[in-house]
């Protein structure tokens, strides 16, 4: 059972994490995201990308700022409560700091876990609590 | 007690700052500073606001110990 925190600068790569293969354990990669071959029944994988329009207004892009250790604090401790309460593999979260264009990704969410009921809600839980508890902010760039 | 208190988002487009520094009692606490701030700058005194001390959300009664880390957290829009 692991969580990995990613705070990385501009936007996140495009190619989606491969789901763990191979061997008795397995560690993706690209993110990190750590499964147990055969008990791992399902990977999320969850990719935030910047909108054209905010509010109406046509955006460039999004501004991302982060008081940044406690954001990996919080990250972490909600990440640690949620494989706890569900029964979680693994969580993986990658998000973008500084400047992120319309169509990029600036937030990607990869979950794993024995059943998809599980990783679904932690996926929905887990991005409520991001944006109450989590000090990260954006700033819209307008076009 | 000098006390420095981080500013970050909406905060600090308000203050026009990344931080601010406030004078207090010894022994004084969150809704102490919370007090001052709003007193120095219009806008840094809001109840919707949370403090952090040491990378923690602590409540307004929290007491301040001096070289604590103060951040003031607004609404937050990461994702």
């Amino acid at each position: 059972m692991s969580a990995r925190v990613i705070i990385t600068e501009g936007p996140l790569p495009p190619q989606p994490p491969q789901p763990p293969q191979g061997g008795a354990e397995a560690a993706d990669s690209s993110t990190g995201a750590v499964g147990v071959v055969g008990v791992v029944g399902a990977v999320l994988v969850f990719d935030g990308i910047v909108r054209r329009n905010e509010d109406g207004k046509p955006l460039e892009a999004l501004d991302y700022t982060a008081y940044e250790p406690m954001a990996q604090n919080q990250i972490g401790a909600i990440c640690d409560e949620l494989i706890a309460s569900l029964g979680l593999t693994s969580i993986v979260v990658e998000h973008s700091r500084g400047r992120v264009p319309v169509g990029a990704c600036s937030f990607r969410l990869t979950i794993t876990s024995p059943h998809r009921k599980e990783a679904l809600r932690a996926c929905d839980e887990f991005i409520d609590r991001l944006k109450q508890d989590v000090p990260i902010w954006k700033e819209p760039v307008w076009a | 007690m000098r006390v420095t208190v981080k500013l970050f988002g909406p905060e600090r487009q308000a203050a026009g700052a990344d931080s601010v520094g406030v004078d207090v009692n010894d022994g004084a606490t969150c809704a102490d500073v919370r007090t001052k701030l709003g007193e120095a700058h219009a806008g840094l005194g809001e109840s919707h606001t949370r403090f952090a001390v040491n990378q923690s959300f602590v409540t307004d009664d929290h007491v301040l110990s001096a070289g604590d880390e103060v951040a003031l957290i607004g609404l937050v829009s990461g994702g």
